[in-house]
């Protein structure tokens, strides 16, 4: 493993391995089929170099395997944030980097020449002018640097007044402490943190899945093309059998589950003419395309059938273009009210009807009532009926239920057994 | 404009350096070494020594053993583009304003007029987030959260008046730990110490030979923010740091659930995302059958019961026992609901 090296060039290639690491976390390195051995090995030392406190180290029968075992509730940051604090550089990167920045810190305005000569004088640097004034324009479009013409001379400058005001602004510090937990795009605002010198010790966040962090780029693109109202040309792995394919769509909106932890992608696709949402964990490239001109008028349609959107789902199984799905449960007064605002705020615009004492009836019309089911299990337990206009799903609600009586060996007389 | 998410900018190497080169004393090999293994990764040292050693990196003046720094100490990097849209977006979040008064939002604003925000809100919509969020804009609201942050940051104490989701009207002494919030939900929770109420011989023998750790003497509390009636910090501060990871973990349960999950209908791979965010083990038991540890506490049961529930027959709860009982029972009313239904 000479040829280890601990910083990457590009981040996709890694991106899957940690979320096979963070996500399954039981792959052994045979499982790794589409790898080889060495690469395997020089990903899994990097991860291990990288994250080391949070690798968990187990023997399975096939081989050992490692894991992120990271515990939500105990983090001040996401710990994923780290791969992207592993690009790689040159030496006159990282030397250009600081010298240049120190040397333009109280505010003057220096030509490339100028800073070149005085790298030499003052810091015993020596560089040609070609590679000092590239630097320059690179973080000049960064928006490290300022750039100024004035006649035929071009000078550099550093506006550091918005940095002096967030160190002095304690509540900007811990906006930037919370939201680097909890917001989009955490990983920027934990760069801030780091810049400004202020860790959270302040917050927690609960159901936040640290390995969205790993799709930001994809993100990034998407939200780049939704901003210029262009189309894009996705590809895309499944997560289910890794088969390879593509789609060409209007990006409108991203759909984000703070309960299973999908994010998706909500585009409109020209050639089927319907609404669709791609997984942005399954999405590995985005290629932007030509301006939408009905970016607006989609944008429109999207929000006017939000309203019939359970999930992310525009069409059911049933043929119907809605389907209703209607619950009665039972919820004893005055104990047990707060399973009836557990309808109300759960319910996403369905109605909640007190039928008689202890007796409530939840309705709602949507696409796809199938993806309804997770929620509705969740009230096992009270559910006096369920019925649905899709009768395939009132099926699969009443069949699994027999499965986990049976599973569980639930007996009405209450007498207890081990599961199957 | 260029805005790279993956950019050596932001990248470790660059932090530590940072970090050293903002230092004004004179290193030794050995303090720059300890540096680097304590912020780099585990393998930094390896690529950074030879780099200052030899010179490459000529950002420390050699003089003999010892390292001086050839920059400032006010050295600041400045925003980046990047760091400048995200901020940006930030202002439109309806939280800011717990952070922000209205005059520093619009010095915000004002620095970034000229800047694109990276998203924008309407470009997101968190589908399955409840109904009632906490309410951001309310003043008294935001004068509880700013007092909380305050009295977190200073170890104060606070008299918090609290009216429970029973109803009950709680009064106590808490020492705000952190502030917790909750993605799902959209509310701010207070991880809160309370003084625990220790038996008098083992409170003595405290006093005496100072053996117990600070963190023995709380038990956490969690108080929803929008439920505080009112809040007045205290003179008194905690006299030693109080380890509030310790005193989660001890609340975990010493057998954690215990789940199978037969690879079915993607069970698997949903399984692994949904419960992402705890504390887990996975291991695979045969060609199909994997089986899955979470670690939890009793705060956590009953949501954790409710995801258990949703993915149906998919999983089966192997154990705990108390957790089985508690899916039995449920399993159990509905039977007995199921039968009333038929007989209507």
């Amino acid at each position: 493993m000479s040829d280890f090296q601990e910083l990457i060039k590009s981040f996709p290639k890694t991106r899957e391995y940690v979320r096979d690491f963070f996500v399954y976390g039981f792959k052994t390195r045979d499982e790794f089929r589409d790898k080889s051995p060495r690469t395997y090995d020089n990903e899994r030392r990097r991860l291990e170099s990288w994250l080391g406190s949070y690798v968990r180290k187990d023997y399975a029968p096939g081989g050992s395997n490692i894991s992120l075992a990271i515990d939500s509730n105990l983090l001040d940051t996401n710990p994923l944030f780290r791969v992207w604090k592993t690009k790689s550089f040159t030496d006159n990167d990282i030397v250009l980097h600081f010298l240049i920045l120190d040397l333009l810190s109280d505010g003057m305005k220096l030509t490339a020449e100028e800073i070149t000569g005085r790298l030499l004088t003052e810091y015993e640097a020596l560089f040609d002018i070609q590679t000092v004034r590239r630097k320059c324009n690179t973080y000049e479009k960064e928006g490290l640097l300022m750039k100024e013409k004035s006649g035929k001379t071009v000078v550099y400058s550093i506006d550091n007044s918005l940095t002096a005001w967030m160190h002095s602004n304690e509540g900007i510090l811990d906006a930037l402490a919370f939201y680097q937990m909890a917001g989009n795009f955490g990983v920027v605002g934990n760069h801030l943190t780091e810049q400004l010198d202020h860790p959270n010790r302040t917050f927690r966040v609960k159901h936040s899945f640290c390995v969205h962090t790993l799709e930001d780029e994809i993100l990034f693109a998407l939200l780049d093309a939704m901003n210029r109202k262009a189309d894009v040309h996705l590809e895309m792995k499944s997560s289910k059998k890794g088969a390879v394919n593509t789609a060409d769509c209007t990006p409108l909106k991203i759909f984000n589950s703070t309960r299973s932890g999908r994010r998706f992608l909500c585009g409109y696709v020209k050639k089927s003419r319907r609404f669709t949402c791609y997984r942005l964990d399954t999405v590995k490239a985005v290629i932007p395309l030509e301006i939408s001109a009905e970016y607006e008028e989609l944008q429109e349609r999207l929000e006017r059938n939000r309203r019939q959107l359970w999930g992310v789902s525009f069409q059911g199984g049933s043929g119907h273009h809605l389907d209703k799905l209607t619950m009665t449960i039972q919820a004893l007064e005055p104990s047990e009210q707060y399973i009836v605002e557990r309808l109300k705020r759960e319910g996403r615009g369905g109605t909640v009807t007190r039928l008689e004492q202890n007796i409530y009836q939840y309705e709602i019309e949507v696409f796809d009532c199938n993806e309804m089911l997770p929620w509705i299990r969740t009230f096992t337990g009270r559910i006096l009926s369920l019925k649905c206009t899709a009768k395939s799903v009132e099926r699969c609600f009443y069949q699994d239920l027999q499965t986990m009586y049976q599973m569980y060996q639930t007996k009405k007389d209450g007498s207890e057994s081990s599961p199957k | 404009m260029i805005m790279e998410l993956f950019s050596e900018i932001y990248s470790c190497y660059y932090q530590v350096l940072r970090h050293l080169l903002r230092s004004q004393d004179t290193l030794t090999i050995q303090d720059i070494r300890s540096r680097i293994c304590g912020e780099g990764f585990e393998e930094s040292l390896l690529s950074i020594i030879p780099k200052l050693e030899s010179g490459t990196w000529n950002l420390f003046e050699k003089e003999g053993k010892l390292y001086h720094s050839r920059l400032s100490a006010s050295f600041t990097a400045p925003v980046s583009d990047l760091e400048k849209a995200y901020l940006k977006a930030l202002l439109s979040d309806p939280r800011m304003g717990l952070f922000l008064d209205q005059e520093q939002l619009d010095a915000l604003g004002q620095m970034l007029a000229s800047v694109t925000p990276l998203w924008r809100q309407e470009q997101f919509c968190d589908f399955d987030r409840f109904a009632d969020g906490d309410p951001y804009e309310d003043e008294n609201y935001r004068s509880h959260f700013r007092t909380l942050l305050k009295a977190q940051k200073q170890n104060r104490y606070v008299d918090i008046d609290y009216s429970s989701p029973k109803g009950n009207r709680v009064h106590h002494h808490y020492v705000p730990a952190r502030l917790e919030y909750s993605a799902k939900n959209d509310k701010f929770r207070l991880l809160a110490l309370k003084p625990a109420h220790l038996p008098h011989t083992l409170k003595r023998r405290r006093e005496r030979m100072n053996t117990l750790p600070a963190d023995a003497c709380f038990k956490l509390e969690l108080l929803n923010v929008s439920r505080i009636q009112s809040i007045q910090p205290l003179e008194k501060t905690l006299s030693s740091p109080v380890d509030i990871d310790a005193i989660i973990q001890r609340s975990y349960y010493k057998e954690p659930l215990r789940l199978r999950i037969v690879n079915r209908r993607n069970a698997l791979e949903r399984a692994m995302l949904h419960f992402a965010n705890y504390e887990k083990n996975t291991v695979k038991i045969d060609e199909d059958t994997y089986e899955c540890l979470i670690y939890y506490n009793q705060a956590m049961e009953t949501e954790l019961l409710i995801e258990v529930m949703s993915f149906g027959p998919m999983l089966t709860v192997l154990g705990n026992d108390r957790f089985l009982s508690l899916l039995k029972a449920r399993l159990h009313s509905q039977m007995l609901l199921d039968s009333t239904d038929k007989t209507k």
